[in-house]
């Protein structure tokens, strides 16, 4: 029997028998393959089978369908084809598949494939205007809008809390420090935050801080809550409304 | 000054390489400018999350792509020429980092690499929106096609950065004639084991043409060796042009 295989980062998370009825993919719980990412439509796209064969349809979502690499509004497929939505694959298995009557084909026209899209200028800008509204659509989110902070829990430094406003946040005795630490012997630039797209990322100065109990690698990403040690002084990472 | 950029052109071989040679000039003239004399006028936006010097490097990217703009708009043969930039401005420990289109930043700290600029590239674009994936965007032909470039637009965004070095950090400035044949583990692990930033620079080079380089390689290594800005390790450009 044909099935759909929903993978994330070559993980499998689901698997969806296809029958008579179709296959609904999107954000909306409701659908037969929910995928829970804001780069997905409520109702994305769907996959069903017309004419003996098997079709998926983009249901004019915003980021698009892809197959196998290529934009698409409606296309056939077949066995071992991988659906892209999102970040999200979904891979066509047919390999024991006998549902399909034979004569069926005769019945309707194969179903129309949508041109494939030239990557020109033209997709270029829409594809930036997509880019511009997924970053809107982030910034409207109630994660954009709070305001990352340090909270001191231990250790002598120039302030109780902290937000951070700027791309890079040092951590020191320097005087170019946004957290500055007044204990002896502390480095000038013991450790340092980098702002990124998406989000904060901790990393080493002098010495290696702390998240969580544990020495950071390289850079790393900050979390709600995270306690970080630089040396003896214990800050919490917080986004604040 | 420690001003270290880098320059891929494009627009047919020697449009590029006017293109490119330009943009460089005008970069470290307004740089140079502005040291001189904080009046100095600034080009495009800044912005206040980062230092005045790291918005210095932007406004100086703003005015490269006025002047490459201007001048292929008044030479017809010249129109549509355009470059990437990345430039790292050292400032005792601060690192002041601007980039427009595909040519890369990269921080070796620690024995792990870590690239500090995002490619403005069409599939890199795709890859950030999560339309694409990573191993997607190394296969596809397209590859080349940029989002951003200095000078074919009459106005240009610039990325910005800032970071701070640390003692036995190594920057590394490359065009994409590198890092298209060369992996991240072979360019920590060729660092890594270099004796000095000359010598890490000729042998990233040597790597991208033994694995089939077709493209102009330009690297730059720098070693941050102590926090005296006179000890920074030599700098090297390397540009060759195979076959």
């Amino acid at each position: 029997m044909s099935r759909l295989v929903l993978k994330f980062e070559g993980a499998v998370l689901k698997e969806v028998p296809l029958g008579t009825r179709p296959v609904t993919i999107g954000r909306a719980p409701d659908n037969d393959i929910p995928i829970d990412n804001l780069a997905v439509s409520n109702y994305h796209a769907r996959v069903y089978v017309e004419a003996g064969s098997l079709v998926v349809e983009d249901l004019n979502s915003l980021n698009g369908s892809f197959l196998n690499d290529i934009r698409v509004e409606r296309a056939m497929l077949k066995d071992g084809d991988t659906i892209l939505v999102g970040k999200h694959h979904i891979l066509v298995d047919q390999i024991n598949d006998a549902a399909v009557p034979v004569d069926s084909w005769r019945k309707a026209p194969a179903p129309r494939m949508n041109e494939t899209m030239v990557l020109d200028t033209r997709v270029r800008r829409e594809m930036l205007e997509q880019a511009a509204a997924a970053g809107e659509r982030s910034q409207l989110s109630p994660a954009r809008i709070r305001v990352p902070t340090l909270t001191v829990l231990r250790g002598r430094t120039d302030a109780k809390d902290y937000r951070l406003t700027g791309k890079l946040t040092v951590i020191g005795r320097s005087n170019m420090a946004t957290v500055r630490l007044r204990s002896w012997f502390t480095p000038n630039i013991a450790a340092q935050i980098n702002k990124h797209d998406d989000g904060y990322y901790l990393g080493r100065g002098d010495i290696v801080p702390k998240v969580n109990g544990v020495e950071i690698g390289g850079l790393t990403k900050l979390n709600d809550g995270d306690l970080i040690e630089v040396g003896r002084v214990r800050l919490n990472f917080l986004y604040r409304d | 000054m420690d001003l270290y950029v880098l320059s891929d052109g494009m627009g047919g071989e020697a449009h590029g390489e006017i293109a490119s040679k330009v943009a460089v000039q005008t970069i470290v003239d307004h740089c140079r400018k502005a040291e001189n004399s904080r009046a100095t006028p600034t080009f495009g936006e800044s912005h206040p999350g980062v230092s005045e010097r790291t918005n210095r490097l932007t406004s100086a990217i703003h005015l490269a792509n006025r002047v490459v703009f201007e001048t292929a708009s008044v030479n017809p043969e010249q129109r549509g020429m355009g470059a990437t930039i990345v430039a790292a401005w050292i400032n005792g420990q601060m690192l002041s980092l601007a980039h427009v289109g595909d040519s890369r930043a990269y921080l070796l700290r620690a024995g792990s690499l870590e690239q500090l600029t995002g490619d403005h590239s069409l599939v890199a674009e795709k890859v950030r929106i999560g339309i694409l994936t990573p191993q997607e965007a190394d296969a596809s032909e397209l590859q080349s096609v940029l989002t951003r470039a200095v000078g074919t637009n009459e106005t240009v965004e610039v990325d910005s950065d800032e970071q701070i070095l640390i003692i036995g950090d190594a920057l590394l400035l490359c065009s994409d004639g590198l890092t298209r044949m060369v992996t991240d583990p072979e360019i920590a692990s060729t660092i890594l084991t270099s004796s000095s930033a000359q010598n890490a620079a000729d042998r990233l080079v040597d790597l991208a043409n033994e694995n089939g380089g077709v493209d102009n390689v330009s690297v730059i290594v720098l070693r941050f060796l102590a926090k005296s800005e006179s000890l920074l390790d030599r700098l090297k450009i390397w540009k060759r042009i195979s076959g």
